[in-house]
């Protein structure tokens, strides 16, 4: 899928918008295209389905158009969509995923691999995921292992990978964006220009939930909270129910000093509308250590 | 050579520019004077009174005057102003060659070489003799009693002529000397006298002038040579020769500013020298025709030469400041200098000096704010040889004496940012190369062909081709879009870029992002620069106006300018700009117009209603204006004229208006077009009215009849009956079916069949009847009725229409309500103005009082461990480390994939880099932090702690999104993150020592309001947040120490008077108890204000109880702290109630005067001395029997356990 050097990519406008998050920019530039081969059609409606597993209305489209006579790319697609779409299925397709890899895979099939790296990656099997990641050579193989480096925390790992990356294409957007992820987790200098990266994106194509929060978390490692407030205030004008900018509004409230009320607020708003959030996981399960390890303490005379 | 302007005529022999004006003086060779206006390119006037060619013409500097000579010997003196010949001076016998002003003296004086031997000059009366051949040219010396002259006998002469001047001081001589004038005889010839004779050109001299400043002269003479001379006060000698012209030079100049020599020849070229080196700089040639004269301007860098077939006006070189704006800053280009202009501050400061090396000044910029550098891009004559630097802006500088940092210097026509570290360089190839920060090319970018880039936002480029500019995305490769127009020059993008100027010589365009054209202005004059403002509202500059240009296309003058400007900036009425000196300038305009127009664009009605009704825009310009733009109901509001008032009414469709207006006029006309627009909207009663109006009878019976209004119908009928109006009257019969009335008509007017027919027909027999009677049988034969008639009748309305016809109901346009409600708005006004009566605030701060002491010397030396414990787990997790990626290294070369096993992640890191507790918990290990809490300050039960923990681990980790549908990254925010490095990174905090400090207030303002409870939550609270800080010095840890003890004691003595209220009064005992705990209470440190409300309380009470002595000392107490006048009063009544009796009735558990502190659970005095348990984070006492209880105040520390002590800051570790 890495763009030839030299020739123009007729998906690039897709892709920038699949990457950036920018959906409705999506639509309409999808709705605009028209693939000059059938290689190139397959691969715009590998952005338009994986775009739309995530979204519950959405998923059965993905489900009915993906038929069993569909290319493998996208059956790898509808795979992934089952996946996120019924949680009581996760277990059978994960366990279906597991006999596939055990198997031989076709390495060309790069969607495959992605898909199985996503599905890995949701389920915390970081291990499988860079296992599956690690056979294919794109740059959104590169940038996936690069995400789940990072949330191993090896950093040293994942600079490698860049410098793979920007090997490639250093101007490609994924390969900016990974650059952004790599400088937040380095911190320091470099997070300027980490900041710089999701601003310069932001003022070329649109900002986009995702190009914001980027911005927030560069300005809160910066500790620059009134910068970041104002970033996160745009952020919430475009959804005010995103979780990640209520989790990072969470985070700039408290720093900014705000009254207790207004941190829980968008506490309580994320835990209604996003349950299963892996935060609020994390959250819940804190709570309960805290109770558990609050018991080991007791004052010595109790009244 | 930057050519101006232009003419065709015929040979120009004289030049002569307007000091002040945009004007030149040409004489031509066929006699006529030419005045042109050299920016708007116009021929202002023409002078035709000498015969034959006229080479002498010179400006005066003050006055409308002028001055000519001519080859028939005559000077002519004229006044522009007037247009005419003032006089003629006659005297010369031969051809004039040069006539000059003399522009010191107060009265005109004049000068002119002849072609004959003999300088004269005129009204001065001298000549001056000493050439012995003619003499081609003379020129006063600009500050000195000094006269050069060239002459043919090929030398130059310097006079002197003070003589001269001392003889006319008298100006009356003047005057009369000019009327005086016959003949050379007249003049003496021994008032100037030859100073220098200059010798050394081999051919005739044809031109000599003085260095305005300098002892130079500069002379051209036939042997194709330019010289330089230099003199002083008793000699003159040649200093240098320039050669290369090819022919005769025929005039040669200093350049006023520069170290520069004009010369210009018959070989057909002008050329530049320089002065110092003696060399040429540059040559212009043109192909046919021969130079014959050069003009400087005084002040502006222009220069004019006459040819064979006309005259151009021309400088040297470009004189735009580079410049580029960033936010507020301006960066441009002066003297070799980069200078910053911050336009909030006006500071102006040069941040840094620029390589020299260069004889071109910087052509463009562009600036690079992430990066804070800057490409200035150079052109040369010779396109190829430009060049660009980059430069990175040193950081500090010292504005008397900038940096000079070393720049990058490469070939390119022009670079320009394209990215944070990229940057595109158009070389001269006309390739397109992309560059770093290190000025390394990274790619070459084929583009269709183009001659010159600009900015265009991030990864874009605007490339300009032959006859559009192209908007090109620089990482695709591709072209996105294109728009047509000839030779842009400069781009100018609105601040968020969502639109763009493109601004050719003669022509703007405005686009937005893509490249869609909006709109196109055509200049005649040229365009010079442009800002947009703030509103979107594109502010230009021609060689002369401010203008503005609106999206829409709308466009006009703002203000006219005397010298162009280079635009910068537009905030408001203020438009910051350069002049050519590179000054940076503000000036003011009136934005009155362009705003309104933008308002009316923007349907911002309110705004255009604010404006109509305070600014001074009413004209008929503007209602023309919003007539022809569409909005009448705009201009309504400004016509009072009922005329106009109506038909823009009419216009707009508003009926209303129209009918008050036609009312108004009443006129036939007025009533007839209403009642058109009115039957259009369904309005059937206004066109009632003016059918009425207009006694349109026909069209008022069939309005009646269609809107089935049979009673007006039928009295419309008797009306026509009345009128005589035979057809009226049937035709509303007719429509009403009245069949005996149209017998009755028909019989009337004498159709007697018709009337026969009829009434058989409808079967009125009688009538029939009657009527058949009156035939003459005999004469007239009495028709045939038709059987088969069918009776035929109008259908009767069913529903008669009595309101208009229902319109869509559209929601009444701004204007439209804004008219009605004209009257109402100063109601409105009056009401809001009525004020809300201010509640009495609480205006009590109590200031927290933080003294800095040294107490925490003692605890330095417990943090010596901490320190140790640290160094250790820095080198086990250094070697940890090692291992780890060792082992991912040799798994990856195997070939086998080994997945990476975690890394240590920040959160890990903080843990070993602190010991103060809320870096754990931010950490998210509860259990270390628990740990240290339970060590430092004693804390057994964590329930309270639970919802600050959380909060706290909540604000640890923000999380950006990676990739799509993938779950998001988590970022560590870090409150050391400029040098932790990669493994001392420490937790931002996000609670301040200030914060807590200033939630002090609430629980201030809680008591004051008396509700105790929640003053007592709200200040455990904040008990309970002060181990989770991190302070910076010591006076901090006082600081929050000191917080501790504030929110000890309040919440010790608050929970003691929420407890007494709750207690029985009923026994003596039970009333001495609350007397007691009231006493204790006013023991407590609270404010004042607080301790004001505690001691009247204790003085009541122990009043009431007659302990006198001890409410006196309450009372005095009380007055010490300054209550309020009638507190006091009535304290001072009480303690003088008390000093008569100075004794205390009964005995009690409390001894002022005996220092105690008070036992948080029990409520009992400990007086000093006593056996006391502490709580170790409070600071609480407590009684022995308490010891290993929870604590009271904090409720969750235990009492009396042995702690490390309060650890809110890593000093206390060191």
């Amino acid at each position: 899928m890495a763009a030839q050097q030299g020739d123009v990519d007729e998906l690039f406008d897709v892709k920038n918008a699949y990457y950036i998050s920018s959906y409705q920019q999506f639509n309409y530039i999808f709705s605009s295209l028209q693939p000059s081969t059938p290689e190139k059609e397959v691969e715009r409606d590998m952005f338009l389905y994986t775009a739309y597993s995530w979204d519950s209305q959405k998923y059965a489209v993905v489900m009915d158009d993906i038929t069993a006579s569909a290319s493998p790319e996208l059956q790898a697609v509808k795979m992934f969509a089952e996946y996120c779409s019924n949680e009581g299925k996760r277990d059978a397709v994960v366990g279906e995923l597991d006999k596939k890899m055990a198997k031989s895979v076709d390495v060309a099939n790069t969607t495959f691999l992605l898909m199985a790296a996503s599905i890995y990656y949701h389920e915390m099997n970081s291990d499988s995921a860079l296992r599956s990641l690690h056979q294919g050579e794109s740059l959104e193989c590169l940038a996936m292992t690069i995400q789940v480096l990072l949330s191993l925390e090896r950093v040293d790992l994942a600079r490698k990978e860049l410098k793979k990356m920007q090997e490639q294409d250093e101007d490609a957007t994924l390969t900016q964006l990974s650059t952004a992820w790599v400088n937040i987790a380095v911190g320091g200098e470099k997070l300027q220009d980490a900041y710089y990266i999701f601003q310069e994106m932001s003022d070329k194509y649109s900002p986009t939930l995702l190009l914001l929060n980027g911005q927030a978390a560069c300005h809160m490692a910066h500790n620059k909270w009134e910068e970041a407030e104002g970033v996160l205030q745009e952020a919430l004008d475009k959804d005010s129910s995103h979780p990640e900018t209520l989790i990072n509004l969470i985070v700039l409230t408290q720093h900014l000093g705000k009254a207790p009320e207004v941190t829980n607020r968008y506490l309580s708003q994320l835990k209604d509308a996003h349950r299963a959030h892996r935060f609020l996981k994390d959250y819940l399960a804190k709570e309960n250590e805290f109770d558990r390890l609050a018991m080991q303490y007791a004052p010595t005379v109790t009244v | 050579m930057l050519t101006k302007f232009e003419t065709k005529s015929a040979r120009v022999k004289g030049l002569s520019f307007h000091p002040k004006r945009p004007w030149i003086l040409a004489s031509l060779h066929n006699g006529v004077i030419q005045l042109w206006d050299y920016r708007m390119c116009t021929l202002i006037d023409k002078f035709d009174e000498h015969d034959g060619p006229v080479r002498g013409i010179d400006f005066h500097k003050q006055q409308p005057l002028f001055v000519s000579g001519g080859d028939d010997y005559k000077i002519k003196v004229w006044n522009y102003k007037l247009r005419r010949c003032l006089f003629t001076l006659l005297g010369h016998l031969d051809y004039i060659r040069t006539t000059f002003f003399h522009h010191v003296s107060p009265s005109f004086t004049l000068k002119m070489a002849s072609l004959s031997d003999v300088i004269s000059v005129f009204l001065s009366c001298s000549v001056l003799t000493g050439h012995n051949h003619y003499v081609m040219c003379a020129q006063f010396h600009p500050s000195e009693d000094l006269v050069v002259s060239a002459s043919l006998d090929q030398t130059v002469r310097v006079w002197d002529i003070s003589g001269l001047r001392k003889k006319n001081l008298s100006p009356g001589a003047v005057e009369t000397d000019v009327r005086g004038i016959s003949g050379v005889d007249l003049f003496g010839a021994s008032d100037a006298v030859v100073k220098h004779v200059l010798e050394g050109h081999d051919r005739g001299v044809n031109w000599a002038a003085f260095h305005p400043t300098m002892p130079l002269i500069v002379s051209g003479a036939d042997d194709r040579q330019v010289k330089i001379w230099r003199m002083n006060e008793s000699k003159a000698w040649e200093l240098d020769t320039c050669r290369g012209h090819y022919n005769n030079v025929s005039c040669a100049v200093f350049h006023p500013r520069q170290e520069l020599i004009l010369s210009n020849s018959e070989d057909k070229s002008i050329r530049v020298w320089d002065m110092s080196k003696r060399t040429g700089v540059q040559t212009f040639r043109r192909d046919h025709d021969r130079f014959w004269v050069l003009g400087a301007h005084p002040n502006l860098n222009l220069f004019a030469a006459g040819h064979d077939s006309g005259m151009l006006v021309f400088k040297l070189e470009r004189e735009r400041p580079a410049y580029a704006v960033y936010g507020n800053m301006l960066y441009y280009v002066k003297d070799r200098f980069l200078r910053q202009l911050d336009f909030n501050s006006s500071k102006d400061t040069a941040v840094m000096q620029l390589r020299s090396g260069s004889k071109f000044p910087v052509f463009s910029m562009s600036y690079n704010p992430a990066e804070n550098a800057v490409l200035l891009c150079t052109r040369a004559t010779n396109l190829e040889n430009s060049t660009y630097d980059l430069y990175a802006i040193p950081k500090e500088s010292d504005s008397q004496n900038p940096d000079a940092p070393e720049g990058k210097r490469s070939s390119g026509l022009t670079a320009v940012w394209v990215a944070r570290n990229r940057f595109a360089v158009l070389d001269r190839m006309h390739s397109l190369l992309i560059k770093n920060l290190k000025n390394e090319i990274v790619k070459k970018v084929q583009v269709p062909s183009c001659e010159e880039i600009f900015y265009a936002g991030t990864g874009s480029l605007l490339l300009r081709d032959a006859d559009g500019v192209t908007l090109f995305d620089v990482q695709q490769k591709r072209s996105l879009a294109t728009v047509k127009i000839a030779k842009v020059k400069y781009v100018v993008w609105s601040a968020d870029t969502s639109h763009v100027a493109l601004l050719a010589k003669h022509a703007i365009m405005i686009c937005n992002r893509k490249l869609e054209s909006l709109c196109n202005i055509h200049e005649n004059i040229r365009v010079k620069s442009g800002a947009w403002d703030e509103s979107g509202v594109f502010i230009y500059t021609t060689s002369n106006h401010i203008k503005y240009a609106l999206t829409s296309g709308d466009h006009g003058i703002i203000r006219t300018l005397d010298l162009p400007i280079y635009v910068t900036r537009v905030r408001g009425n203020s438009v910051y700009c350069l002049d050519r000196e590179c000054r940076p300038r503000v000036l003011t305009i009136d934005p009155t117009e362009y705003r309104f127009k933008l308002a009316l664009v923007n349907r911002k009605y309110e705004e255009v209603l604010h404006m109509v009704r305070n600014a001074k825009l009413v004209g008929q310009s503007i209602i023309a204006y919003l007539q022809k733009k569409g909005y009448p109901e705009v201009a309504l509001h400004f016509v009072k004229d009922e005329k106009t008032r109506f038909s823009l009414a009419l216009e707009c469709g508003n009926i209303e208006v129209a009918l008050e207006a036609a009312k108004a006029l009443d006129e036939r006309g007025c009533w007839e077009r209403l009642g058109e627009a009115a039957l259009l909207q369904g309005h059937h009663q206004v066109v009632e009215m003016c059918y009425q109006r207009t006694k349109n009878f026909d069209k008022l019976t069939f309005l009646y009849l269609i809107t089935g209004n049979l009673a007006k119908l039928r009295k419309m009928m008797k009306i026509a009956e009345i009128r005589k109006d035979m057809s009226g009257h049937y035709q509303g019969a007719l429509y009403l079916g009245d069949v005996s009335e149209r017998v009755r008509i028909l019989k009337n007017c004498g159709q007697k069949s018709l009337a026969y027919l009829t009434a058989a027909t409808h079967g009125m027999d009688e009538e029939a009847e009657a009527l058949k009677e009156t035939f003459d049988l005999e004469k007239e034969t009495v028709p045939e009725v038709d059987l088969n008639a069918q009776l035929m009748q109008p259908p009767p309305p069913i529903n008669p229409l009595d309101t208009n016809w229902p319109l869509l109901t559209v929601s009444k346009g701004f204007f439209e309500g804004a008219i009605a409600a004209k009257g109402k708005a100063g109601q409105m006004a009056a009401d809001m103005d009525v004020d809300a009566p201010g509640g009495e605030g609480w205006g009590e701060d109590a200031e927290l009082q933080l003294e800095e002491d040294g107490f925490m010397d003692a605890q330095d030396g417990l943090g010596e461990e901490g320190g140790a414990a640290k160094e250790e787990g820095g080198g086990w997790e250094l070697s940890l480390d090692n291992l780890l990626s060792a082992g991912a290294g040799g798994g990856a070369e195997d070939g086998f994939f080994v997945p990476p096993t975690k890394g240590m992640s920040p959160t890990q890191l903080w843990c070993n880099n602190s010991q103060l507790p809320v870096d754990h918990v931010l950490a998210g290990s509860f259990e270390t932090a628990m740990r240290l809490l339970h060590d430092q300050v004693g804390v057994v039960q964590f329930g309270p702690y639970k919802q600050l923990f959380m909060q706290t681990l909540s604000r640890g980790r923000t999380c950006y999104l990676g990739l799509p549908s993938l779950p998001c990254l988590r970022g560590n925010p870090q409150r050391n993150w400029k040098d932790s490095g990669a493994k001392q990174g420490l937790p931002a905090v996000g609670l301040r020592l200030s914060d807590l400090i200033a939630r002090l207030q609430q629980c201030y303002q809680l008591t004051t309001a008396g509700r105790f409870e929640e003053a007592v939550e709200r200040f455990r609270a904040i008990l309970l947040s002060v181990p989770l800080l991190v302070v910076d010095n010591k006076q901090e840890i006082a600081e929050a120490q000191q917080l501790i003890t504030i929110c000890r004691e309040y919440i010790v003595g608050l929970t003691m008077e929420t407890e007494r209220k709750k207690l029985p009064k009923d026994t003596l005992d039970q009333q001495k108890r609350l007397c007691e705990m009231a006493a204790y209470f006013t023991h407590c440190s609270l404010q004042p204000v607080h301790m004001v409300l505690v001691l009247r309380t204790a003085l009541n009470l122990f009043f009431k109880l007659k302990n006198f002595k001890t409410a006196a000392s309450f009372a005095r107490r009380l007055l010490e702290l300054g209550p309020k006048p009638e507190v006091a009063q009535q304290t001072r009544k009480i303690l003088a109630a008390c000093e008569k009796t100075l004794t205390d009735a009964h005995q009690l558990n409390y001894d002022p005067h005996n220092p105690f502190d008070l036992c948080a659970a029990s409520y009992t005095p400990l007086y000093r001395g006593r056996p006391v348990e502490k709580c170790p984070l409070s600071g609480a006492c407590y009684c022995p029997p308490y010891k290993g209880q929870v604590c009271r105040v904090t409720q969750v520390t235990e009492i009396g356990k042995d702690v490390i002590g309060l650890r809110v800051s890593p000093l206390q570790f060191r």
